[in-house]
């Protein structure tokens, strides 16, 4: 009895709440509950980080120039004492820091769980210039573009491959190979979408990684399109499939991948524009483990390794970038 | 107290100059009730009828007495036997009322509470604690899944479906009781978790889809949904089970309150019938009024009665919290701390060595549950079951041999080898983790099965209140009054 007097008196009060609910007028500021889920850490706007220490310090001339190799590399499983590469021989293995979510660079295939692309097979032929084999030599630790100076800076990997663009405000920071591939950015939208290029995208949010050199592009373009930026790259197509977003901007390499995920978007048929230079990352002044490095690249440049690794990631014939040297 | 004498005395005073002493603040409904009430006495005399008759005018009219001449009069009249005896009749009979009127609002107040422990506060909290569970797990066997090569095991696979099941029917359950006001805001954890729910599931739907087409993009999606899952679900769902279980507090409380008001009001009932036998006795020279025994013995059965199934319920209701609510949760936020450190670990394998963030979430949970200090320790210690206690000491070794299995996992991720790690996790550890899972499912169930028997002796201990305390009262009051007036007649 008295539960019924309770219960018809609470539907009362609900109803009166919900009354009142309507009196004071207007729904709330932004409907919560009806919000698209997005992805964790996402930035709308995105927070542009200021140049590490001034615009005009982060000219250094040519940003791709690196350390010239020695004239030869020791033999495999025989590093020199004292060097980083006598200590990754000493470990048994190459800690690689890479990227699991950019499809064809850096990507975990979901039918193995393994991690592979071309960027981890450029770094396979470091640990297997190190060790003889590549095989069990090498651990992938999967990081975000944001990660990526920190963890060589703290010493948690001992070189980076990650679309990593070599630029002199980075050189600041960390060493860098010499150019193993050459991107450019562009943009890539829903196939229905009428814009062909950054320039078009004036007022609406282009998305991008956190961290990258993609995300400060966007912010810097004439048009001012709103960044938005994602942990991952793939956390970017995520948000254009659900609309969150109008076009995903950064490097032709990365878009590609997107654009093989996914059949309703394309890449804008105006060219690239910015130049993105791929490097390996190196620990900073670590000068000695960077001519190795540059050795090695030197070594797949011209025996074949580079070309072959991009005809099994990118189908086709490829020019490896020329290498360039500071001394 | 002014009327209430006056009409006493009225009522008793037999000599020709009285007039209804209703004075100026006789006006109230009461006291025209009083005077009238001449009309129907039995053993009125016939010359006072005519008297009687103009009362109610003079009430009217009189409205100038002086105070102070009313209190003198009543004093003086006070003094008198039959008027002392009516003075008894009046308070005996408004403090027996008032008693009664307690008792039973107070029972079935009582009732009400005992029967929301048992029927909504109880089950409800049970229904929370289930979601609550389910969505963990559900997060928890969605990141073990993806863990996995290639398509995802058919166990985890259904484990997640019976997950979601199992979620939406709380869901249902929780949401028609129409728990904590379904405002359909987002301050409602109920509407939160019903617009989420949808959408977390798409989320992983289109996350396998993905993956069964050996696409990248299905990880982002995941990623999203564990997200969508930490962020706004699972707080929900902590929301709803933390109001539901102070409900269920609040009426466990209410359920077992002293009666502060009913206990008092028949003690000074029982005092009162007391202090009119002694003053019976004196003024009449007779030991006993049958009346006023009878209502003396309904007094302190009823007196008895109130205090025994207080004790009862208060009892029983003590142990359904202790022995029953109050280990449940204790062991279910165990077992959800326990299923969101799984998904800690497993997530700090997906991260593929960026994961620090969860294994300091792991580290944090699994604080919380092992040891004699954690959440099943604590439970262990205060279970008083021996089957609960046998759960729990199983569910300790099981939680002590995750902690070595888990340091074992992050070495061999730490040291390199990734699918040696990804294979313990899903392998051996994957079964500690479902035996700890089991056997705190097993004491949640027990110790659930010992609150629901507590709470229905408690229900058990009240059945028979509310009509038998109507009874004794209205035993206690006709007896007062029986025996009262028939010594005031007696003065006539």
């Amino acid at each position: 009895m008295r539960t019924r007097t309770a219960l018809v008196a609470s539907a009362l009060a609900v109803a009166l709440i919900g009354l009142a609910g309507c009196s004071s007028g207007g729904s709330p500021a932004s409907a919560p509950l009806g919000d698209a889920p997005r992805p964790a850490g996402v930035q709308d706007p995105a927070k542009i980080p200021p140049p590490a220490s001034g615009a005009a310090s982060a000219s250094c001339g040519d940003a791709t120039a690196s350390l010239r190799p020695p004239a030869s590399l020791p033999a495999p499983g025989n590093m020199p004492a004292g060097t980083t590469m006598a200590k990754i021989l000493a470990r048994g293995r190459l800690i690689v820091g890479t990227d699991q979510n950019t499809y064809l660079f850096g990507f975990r295939n979901p039918e193995t769980g393994a991690i592979e692309g071309f960027d981890v097979d450029i770094a396979n032929e470091v640990a297997k210039a190190i060790f003889g084999t590549a095989d069990g030599h090498v651990q992938l630790v999967a990081i975000t573009s944001a990660q990526r100076i920190p963890y060589l800076t703290e010493g948690k990997v001992d070189i980076v491959a990650h679309t990593m663009t070599i630029n002199c405000e980075r050189w600041q920071q960390i060493n860098f190979s010499t150019e193993y591939y050459h991107a450019g950015q562009t943009v890539l939208v829903p196939k229905s979408s009428k814009a062909n290029g950054i320039g078009d995208l004036g007022g609406k949010k282009v998305c991008a990684a956190a961290g990258s050199t993609s995300i400060v592009n966007i912010a810097n373009a004439p048009s001012k399109p709103i960044p938005v930026s994602v942990p991952d790259w793939t956390d970017c197509l995520v948000m254009l499939q659900q609309g969150q977003v109008e076009a995903i901007s950064t490097d032709d390499t990365i878009l590609a991948g997107m654009a093989a995920q996914d059949p309703t978007v394309k890449l804008v048929t105006s060219t690239a524009f910015t130049n993105e230079p791929y490097g390996l990352g190196i620990a900073p002044k670590d000068d000695q483990f960077t001519r190795f490095v540059n050795g090695v690249l030197a070594n797949i440049r011209s025996n074949g390794r580079w070309a072959a690794i991009y005809q099994r990631w990118l189908g086709g014939t490829g020019t490896p970038p020329a290498a360039h040297y500071r001394d | 107290m002014v009327n209430i004498a006056t009409f006493a005395w009225e009522r008793s005073h037999r000599s020709a100059e009285v007039t209804c002493e209703c004075g100026a603040d006789m006006t109230s409904d009461l006291g025209v009730f009083a005077c009238g009430g001449y009309r129907n006495g039995a053993d009125e005399p016939a010359g006072r009828r005519e008297l009687t008759q103009t009362t109610v005018a003079r009430v009217r009219s009189s409205l100038s007495v002086d105070p102070n001449v009313v209190r003198d009069r009543i004093r003086s009249r006070l003094e008198t036997t039959p008027g002392r005896l009516n003075g008894y009749l009046i308070v005996l009979t408004i403090l027996g009322v008032l008693a009664g009127l307690s008792a039973v609002v107070g029972a079935a107040q009582r009732n009400d509470s005992i029967d929301s422990v048992v029927n909504r506060s109880g089950p409800l909290a049970v229904q929370a604690q289930r979601l609550y569970r389910a969505l963990s797990d559900a997060d928890a066997t969605a990141a073990s899944a993806f863990l996995s090569s290639a398509a995802e095991p058919p166990d985890l696979r259904q484990r997640y479906q019976l997950d979601i099941a199992d979620a939406s029917a709380a869901l249902a359950a929780a949401a028609s009781a129409g728990t904590s006001g379904t405002s359909g805001t987002a301050a409602d954890p109920i509407a939160r978790i019903s617009a989420k729910l949808p959408v977390y599931t798409g989320l992983v739907e289109t996350a396998r889809t993905q993956n069964r087409l050996n696409l990248p993009v299905g990880a982002a999606y995941l990623r999203e949904a564990s997200a969508l899952m930490r962020d706004e679900l699972l707080p929900a769902a902590s929301q709803l089970y933390q109001s539901e279980t102070a409900q269920l507090d609040d009426d466990l409380s209410a359920g077992s309150s002293f009666p502060w008001l009913t206990v008092p009001l028949i003690l000074v009932l029982l005092g009162g019938l007391v202090l009119a036998q002694r003053y019976l006795t004196r003024r009449t020279q007779r030991l006993l009024s049958r009346g006023m025994a009878v209502a003396t013995v309904a007094t302190v059965v009823m007196l008895l009665w109130v205090a025994v199934s207080w004790l009862d319920v208060s009892n029983q209701l003590g142990d359904s919290r202790d022995q029953g609510s109050a280990q449940v949760n204790l062991i279910a936020q165990a077992r959800i701390a326990a299923l969101q450190a799984r998904a800690d670990e497993a997530l700090t394998l997906v991260a593929r060595g960026s994961g620090d963030a969860f294994e300091k979430d792991f580290t944090d949970r699994m604080a919380t549950i092992s040891g004699a200090a954690g959440l099943v320790g604590q439970a262990r210690n205060q279970a008083q079951s021996a089957d609960v206690a046998k759960d729990l000491d199983k569910a300790l070794g099981s939680i002590a041999g995750w902690g070595s299995q888990h340091k074992q996992v992050r070495t061999l991720d730490d040291g390199g080898q990734y699918p040696e790690a990804v294979t313990l996790a899903l392998g051996d550890t994957a079964k500690t983790f479902n035996a700890i899972d089991t056997s705190l499912g097993d004491a949640i169930a027990k110790a659930d099965g010992a609150f629901r028997d507590h709470a229905s002796s408690a229900d058990a201990a009240m059945s028979g209140a509310t009509v038998g305390w109507s009874l004794l009262t209205i035993v206690s009051i006709a007896g007062l009054v029986l025996g009262l007036r028939q010594r005031i007649a007696e003065y006539r």
